[in-house]
């Protein structure tokens, strides 16, 4: 196999490029250093010792006579983790010291560049097996040469063979074709000037059919015949060589041709492995993705394989999760259902139907009332579309710069879209007090489900426990904190979806001077972790703590602290710990008694810390 | 001491050009610089360099058409050609040597025995 790239070759050549990269740049920079400059010759020193190491794993692992195996590479992948981490620290701390001014300062970056490429960073098990696919190329081609003159033929053959590949030959095009057609080759030497079917017929029906026109054709033609070789090319021939041959010019354009070859049937492969990674992300959409069902993509070295390997993890857990909430909703269900047969009384409101507010909503019918106003279905005039209204009432609500901290939080909570989050549309004003309009969900309340089912089925709880901590993963990350998570905020449509509203609704009935007063708290305090009733700055610790309530609630029917009077309960809630869900009903499984328990820790850091830990959590239990 | 020889780089890469062209300068070579073939062949025959180091894998024309060309020209006759290739493969050297090249080194390049061609191909050159 005389003069053909070996795999090796290329192998130690891709590995020792960025290393060569290293050292030259180093050198430089050394060279520029004042010799009493010990601070910075040091660092430089230990890139140089690390890059010398690099190469002796480079030339050790890599020998010219061996093809390597996965497993060598992987090897020598993690035999270069040491050095490059050497490199990499050295740079940075330099590069981080910016005082070798600007030109040194871009030499420092493009070394940290060629260290970076010197191995993936991430470990070695996650290496692409670089010598999986390498090989391909070393493979020997398969050439088909086409002439009607047998001592071309021989001349080829020999030639050909000499470097390396396999030549079969005809001496006709219908042969050629034939031959074509039973195992397609990897390229044609074509002769123009043959009788019966001269080779433009024969580069006419290769090009012509989409199964042989990726084939690679170098048309032969005469010295004084360039026009034919000109006419092969706009044809579609990639190539043309001239009699007598040029042997060295016949290996080049022969070796060229291959390369491209296989470089495009790479690329084609590589596009396959992508589309088949868009397929299964609409199967994903459609639900009928099988996991593992990426198969070959996922086993691939590159990107794409990564890509495949990472989305098939991502699908299997998204379904798995599905799959899971779908049971648990179905429970969820059929508790809703049976509540919805014994609704639970409302109570008066203060609007009447037909009432016309802010210049645009009409008032269709009542839904609910809260604390600080009624809940009312209303016809935006405007849109034509039948919305939810919340009053405020101007009593309940606080100053003015209470109200100015409600506007911006209402802005963010519009920016919120999920689907168990209730879309916050509209604040208005209107003489009673303020107004918010909001997406109107045909459901019942966690509160009323409570009410009129008592303790909720495991399973049940679990479907409010994942999609509530679903809605305020997706509100945090907007930076928004309910502030007053509890049973009447949480709807539930007839289909087990959970909503949650009022998003920052509770910041309106603060005072700017904080809530210190126990008689001014907003709502029940029951679903208020110590921090806020305390009138502290909260965050987000402050939701997964109602969040607890809400499910201990759910699971057991009670709340956590009971007491004959507001103050006494919140003294406890301030001093008690929460009793154990469990203490309550035996049946609660530990896992999820525990889960509530963290949540109900008094102090925040104590607490499951974010949202996106929960349903982590959530998702754990079987 | 004479005047700096003059080095003619053709190479695509852009790191190894950057790199190669400075650590030149630095021994105090003249150096010019192509990124492909083409301008290889063009500057090689006008620029009146002592050297060219021609990178055998480049854009356009490749460095053995790129090495054929500059020899095929009147000014390209006396111009001293080192070939680099990527892979050490067997039998490139004769193929640069048959191409018209002086000489011939491997990539990634050891800067000091590429500096050891350079010496012995501007001694031997005409």
């Amino acid at each position: 196999m005389s003069g053909r790239t070996s795999a090796v070759g290329e192998l130690r050549h891709t590995f020792r490029t960025p290393v060569n990269h290293i050292v030259g740049y180093t050198e430089m920079l050394l060279e520029d250093l004042p010799p009493e400059d010990e601070g910075h010759r040091a660092p430089l020193e230990a890139i140089l010792v690390a890059a010398r190491d690099a190469l002796e794993h480079i030339s050790a692992v890599l020998v010219p006579s061996e093809t390597p195996a996965t497993e060598t590479v992987r090897r020598l992948y993690a035999e270069l983790e040491e050095p490059q981490a050497r490199i990499i620290r050295a740079v940075t701390s330099l590069i981080s010291a910016q005082d070798l001014g600007e030109p040194a300062a871009e030499d420092l970056r493009r070394i940290l560049h060629a260290a970076e490429q010197l191995r993936p960073i991430g470990g070695a098990a996650d290496a692409p097996p670089a010598a999986e696919e390498e090989p391909v190329d070393d493979r020997p081609a398969r050439v088909l040469v086409v002439d009607d003159i047998e001592d071309n033929r021989q001349l080829l053959k020999r030639r050909l063979e000499r470097q390396g590949h396999t030549v079969i030959c005809a001496e006709d095009g219908k042969k050629a074709l034939a031959m074509v057609e039973a195992e397609p080759p990897d390229l044609v030497l074509l002769d123009i000037m043959m009788p019966e079917m001269d080779g433009f017929a024969v580069l006419a029906r290769l090009k012509g059919s989409r199964a042989t026109r990726d084939i690679p054709v170098i048309v032969i033609s005469a010295l004084d015949d360039m026009a034919s070789a000109v006419k092969c090319i706009e044809q579609g021939a990639e190539d043309f060589l001239s009699k007598p041959f040029d042997p060295v010019l016949l290996k080049a354009r022969v070796d060229s041709s291959i390369t491209k070859k296989r470089a495009r049937d790479r690329e084609r492969a590589f596009i396959e492995a992508a589309e088949s990674v868009a397929a299964a992300a609409a199967a994903v959409e459609a639900g009928t993705y099988r996991s593992g069902s990426l198969g070959t993509v996922a086993r691939r070295a590159d990107a794409v394989g990564r890509l495949a390997r990472v989305f098939d993890a991502m699908a299997t857990n998204v379904r798995a999760r599905e799959q899971q909430l779908h049971e648990r909703v179905r429970t969820l269900k059929s508790d809703i259902a049976k509540a919805r047969e014994h609704p639970a009384a409302g109570e008066k409101a203060q609007l009447a139907t037909g009432e016309r507010i802010g210049g645009r909503y009409e008032i269709l019918a009542t839904l609910g009332r809260g604390g600080m106003g009624a809940v009312f279905r209303a016809r935006d005039s405007e849109l034509g579309e039948e919305v939810a209204l919340k009053t405020l009432r101007r009593e309940s609500v606080g100053d003015e710069a209470v109200i100015e901290r409600f506007k911006s939080e209402i802005r963010l909570a519009r920016k919120i879209t999920h689907r168990n989050v209730v879309r916050t549309h509209d604040l208005g004003e209107y003489e009673g007090g303020y107004f918010l309009t909001m997406e109107l969900v045909e459901g019942i309340t966690v509160r009323e489900l409570i009410d009129t089912r008592g303790k909720l089925a495991i399973e049940s709880v679990l479907a409010i426990g994942t999609q509530l901590a679903d809605a305020l993963a997706a509100a945090h990350a907007e930076g928004v904190i309910h502030r007053d998570v509890k049973p009447h905020n949480i709807l539930l449509d007839a289909d087990g979806v959970l909503k949650v509203m009022d998003f920052g609704v509770a910041r309106l009935g603060e005072r700017s001077s904080g809530i210190t007063e126990v008689g001014l708290v907003v709502g029940t305090p029951a679903y208020m972790p110590p921090e806020q009733l305390l009138g502290e700055e909260v965050d987000v610790r402050a939701d997964l703590y109602a969040v607890g309530v809400v499910l201990f609630e759910a699971a057991t029917g009670r709340l956590p602290f009971e007491a004959q009077s507001p103050m006494l309960l919140i003294a406890r809630l301030l001093q008690e710990e929460a009793p154990r869900a469990s203490s309550i009903d035996p049946a609660i499984p530990e896992e999820l008694d525990q889960l509530i328990a963290e949540l109900l820790a008094k102090r925040p850091e104590a607490r499951i810390q974010t949202a996106v830990q929960l349903k982590e959590r959530l998702a754990a239990m079987e | 001491m004479s005047a700096a020889k003059r080095v003619l780089l053709v190479e695509d890469n852009e790191m190894n050009r950057d790199m190669l062209s400075r650590r030149l300068q630095r021994r105090g070579f003249d150096v010019g610089i192509a990124v492909d073939g083409r301008a290889g062949v063009e500057m090689a025959l006008t620029g009146g360099y002592d050297v060219v180091l021609m990178d055998m894998n480049l854009p356009e024309i490749d460095g053995w058409e790129a090495a054929r060309q500059v020899r095929a020209g009147e000014q390209g006759r006396r111009v001293a050609i080192i070939a680099l290739t990527a892979h050490a493969m067997q039998g490139d050297r004769e193929k640069a040597l048959a191409a018209g090249c002086d000489e011939y080194d491997t990539k990634p390049v050891d800067f000091e025995r590429l500096l050891g061609k350079i010496a012995t191909v501007l001694g031997s050159a005409p």
